[in-house]
């Protein structure tokens, strides 16, 4: 769809920049929205920072919220507080460097970090033959990456706005949501059913990213840059992002490799054990990736109430529902792999 | 009794030419915008091909009720309530329900995934 503009002048971003990094003086050039972020719109600029502790040119990208989000998403200051608090961990991510609430400065609370080098496009990803040698040591990578998300654990005072989401109260909001669509849903709901009748005994959460997964990691060539994207970040069981990493969902043109359509689970699940200590237990990724698939569909048909409910004029929201039945077919061959050649 | 030619062929014809004819024409960040028209163009094409009618009569014929409309809202309410896990008789038919029923939303949403999971 066509660009929303940055709905306050550069001078105001510039000014801000300035009082923030103690430049004398910043100037904005190349200022341009950038691709993905279906919740939040990502900008990307060049700031020459005229003195301060930033000076010099700097690539910066400046995230702020869209039109309308879905529940789920945190605040804009507290994914801002999420990443500082990963970054700090020697998690691979963008650099935050300033965020604001005050509207004056673009109209809605924002927050700017570093801009990273590479492609999170996961198509790309998933077919660059150049990348081919390299992707089952990136899934590797990930693996250690997810590990190094989850030293944050809770309690923490800076992250007391963190949810603890363990599978339970996954459910109750998935159901909750279901109540409230328009269109029964049955698959999902006897998805929701074999999760309820199928809980596996709690873990000591930790922080859980939420949407690790192909197409939120920056690769700049074969090099890890950055994982993006932390809106919906919590405290949860340590084998949520793996399941959620290996749904089908996010294998784009992939779908026979598991892990995230650049590798076989093997090296994904070799680099987590080697950087946690914790033994990854199938049955539990299973579980994750069942609810995985149920969440995935729930998202989607969320990005379509956007447009449906919300007035959102936007297609490829609007097309995303459809992507709900995808998930369905997931969770029946998860839940009933004998059905596909039955009844197919 | 509808017109001709059928909105199914006027949407396969408009297709082709925002295709063929007219993307060449978009600046390179539009382009996207007119693939996603031409992806919603064809599920609206698809969708005034696939009948939804058979699953509605499988859903009948599993309650043994006649036409009542309320039964999808009452399938999923069943499902969620487990209503049918302890008795074969039911599970078996169910899971055919849900198997034909999301099929046929992707030979209508999206058959290239479908034939990607083996399903032709």
């Amino acid at each position: 769809m066509a660009a929303t503009p940055l709905p306050r002048s550069e001078a105001a971003l510039a000014r801000f920049l300035a009082e923030e990094s103690g430049a004398d003086r910043v100037e904005i050039g190349n200022l341009e929205l950038l691709a993905g972020g279906a919740i939040r719109h990502n900008w990307g600029f060049e700031a020459e920072f005229y003195g301060g502790w930033l000076a010099g040119r700097q690539p910066l990208v400046l995230r702020t919220q869209g039109p309308t989000g879905i529940p789920s998403s945190l605040g804009l200051v507290e994914e801002f507080a999420v990443l500082r608090a990963a970054f700090a961990a020697g998690v691979t991510t963008p650099e935050p460097l300033f965020a604001e609430t005050d509207p004056e400065v673009c109209g809605k609370p924002f927050f700017v970090m570093r801009r990273v080098a590479g492609t999170a496009q996961g198509r790309h990803i998933t077919t660059d033959p150049a990348l081919e040698p390299n992707l089952p040591g990136i899934a590797e990578r990930l693996g250690r990456e997810l590990a190094h998300i989850e030293t944050i654990p809770p309690p923490r005072a800076n992250l007391d706005f963190l949810p603890l989401v363990e599978a339970p109260q996954h459910i109750a909001a998935l159901r909750s949501y279901l109540d409230r669509h328009p269109q029964p849903r049955p698959v999902l709901e006897w998805g929701i059913r074999w999760l309820e009748t199928h809980l596996p005994e709690p873990l000591p959460p930790v922080l859980c990213h939420r949407d690790f997964r192909t197409g939120n990691y920056m690769l700049d060539g074969a090099e890890l840059t950055g994982i993006l994207d932390w809106e919906f970040a919590g405290w949860g069981d340590p084998h949520e992002d793996i399941g959620w990493f290996c749904c089908k969902g996010w294998r784009f043109a992939r779908l026979d490799r598991e892990a995230g359509g650049i590798a076989e689970r093997a090296p994904l699940y070799r680099g987590y054990e080697a950087a946690s200590g914790r033994h990854i237990d199938p049955q539990r990724v299973h579980f994750w990736e069942v609810l995985a698939s149920v969440r995935w569909a729930v998202i989607a048909l969320q990005q379509s109430d956007r447009y449906m409910i919300g007035g959102e004029r936007n297609l490829d929201l609007a097309l995303t529902g459809r992507r709900a039945t995808e998930c369905e077919l997931e969770i029946l061959m998860l839940l009933d792999p004998a059905g596909i050649s039955a009844h197919a | 009794m509808h017109d001709l030619p059928h909105g199914p062929a006027l949407l396969r014809l408009a297709r082709e030419i925002l295709l063929d004819e007219l993307l060449p024409l978009l600046p390179e960040e539009r382009r996207l915008d007119a693939r996603l028209v031409a992806n919603a163009m064809a599920v609206a094409e698809r969708g005034a091909e696939v009948s939804f009618v058979p699953i509605l009569a499988e859903l009948q014929s599993f309650y043994g009720e006649g036409t009542r409309r309320d039964l999808p809202q009452r399938f999923a309410s069943d499902l969620r309530a487990g209503a049918f896990e302890e008795l074969p008789s039911r599970d078996g038919p169910a899971r055919a329900l849900l198997w034909h029923l999301t099929i046929a939303r992707l030979r209508e949403s999206n058959p290239r995934f479908l034939a990607a999971n083996g399903v032709s």
